[in-house]
């Protein structure tokens, strides 16, 4: 499918004139901006952080603290970065339902699927554990889903009969 | 200003007719149950003057007049906090925050260099938060090791209390041990009653 039509292909002259008018605030601007204001700033760098890994909960022992404090900070920032991923995954997935409209279903399938499945590992990992982010019920959340898919099989595929077990 | 005997309105551009039908509503009005006319009595005389307030007239003073009028108290205290937060606060403000986002600018995003640790402040675009974690605030990193170190000590203290709490429990249970169960006396208040008794003998000859 070809693209569709844009101002930059053909013009006429009410096109030329609204784009001169435009043309009468910015210029000057943007002249002023990159010839007298942008050179005469310090150039300043920023970076962004690194942490190093600690040991993550399962690997302390139960009454070291300092081990939990450490434990619990590195889940606060993972859960972060995980959202951020999620919204990532989610707004590629929006953006291509909305350029592709009316063909979202056949076109977009790929995003969508991807979109689904980063947002049930998130869930999976962080979800219905109440507002504190505790890394500890994360960690028995974990245990519990592990201790029903033992007796159950995979989650999504129903409970087995209590007299089966 | 005007003293008490003159009357409303100047004589010289109104045309006579309408200052004769104005003496009359006038004459009529004083006799109506108005206010003003009310405290005719006594030595008060209200009058009303050009400012169109009532002037308080006492006969026996010089022209010298108090205006009722509503307190404009009100309203020149919202002037005031309207210039000091504006001027001083919003003004001052908004002229730096321009200047230092013209002319200082953000940062720009870079690779960290090998072997270089970046410090706390170059973690951070705008200017004015650089400054702010450079010589105001604490570091992450600073108060992590500060909470890590406190957890550490806190953890410690915990510690020592529970195993002294856990020995008392089982010297309770079984009662076969003498040593450190007993209350700890200090005879410190003894001592003191004892040398202040001696101080009141030495100087009122009884105790």
């Amino acid at each position: 499918m070809e693209d569709p039509p844009s101002l930059n292909d053909k013009s006429n002259s009410y096109v030329e004139f609204i784009k001169a008018v435009y043309r009468t605030v910015d210029r000057p601007v943007t002249w002023l901006r990159e010839k007298v204001v942008v050179p005469n700033r310090p150039d300043n760098v920023y970076y962004h952080q690194k942490f190093r890994r600690v040991p993550t909960i399962d690997e302390c022992y139960t009454d070291d603290r300092v081990c939990h404090f450490e434990a619990q900070q590195q889940f606060n920032r993972d859960k972060k970065v995980d959202g951020e991923i999620v919204q990532l995954v989610r707004q590629r997935y929006k953006e291509c339902l909305i350029a592709e409209q009316p063909d979202h279903t056949r076109k977009c399938a790929k995003l969508q699927a991807d979109f689904l499945k980063v947002s049930e590992n998130f869930c999976m990992k962080y979800a219905d554990l109440g507002p504190l982010n505790n890394v500890k019920d994360a960690y028995m959340k974990q245990k519990h889903r592990m201790l029903w898919e033992r007796r159950h099989g995979k989650v999504g595929t129903g409970m087995k009969n209590q007299d089966a077990l | 200003m005007t003293t008490g005997k003159e009357r409303l309105g100047r004589r010289s551009s109104i045309p006579p007719k309408f200052v004769l039908i104005a003496n009359l509503l006038r004459a009529f009005a004083s006799k109506v149950n108005l206010p003003k006319n009310a405290i005719n009595q006594g030595i008060l005389v209200l009058r009303s003057n050009p400012n169109n307030a009532l002037q308080v007239v006492r006969q026996m003073s010089e022209h010298r007049t108090m205006h009722i009028k509503p307190s404009r108290w009100s309203w020149n205290r919202f002037k005031d906090f309207m210039h000091f937060y504006i001027m001083l606060g919003a003004i001052p403000a908004a002229l730096v925050i321009t200047y230092i986002n013209l002319f200082i600018g953000p940062a720009r995003l870079a690779e960290i260099p090998e072997g270089y640790v970046p410090e706390a402040h170059e973690y951070f675009p705008h200017p004015i938060t650089r400054w702010l974690t450079k010589h105001v605030q604490k570091s992450y990193q600073q108060e992590y090791e500060l909470m890590c170190h406190h957890i550490y000590e806190i953890e410690y203290e915990q510690k020592l209390r529970q195993a002294e709490n856990r020995i008392k429990r089982k010297m309770a249970e079984k009662q076969d041990t003498q040593a450190y169960y007993y209350q700890p006396v200090s005879s410190r208040y003894e001592r003191s009653i004892r040398d202040n008794a001696q101080a009141d003998l030495e100087i009122s000859g009884s105790v």
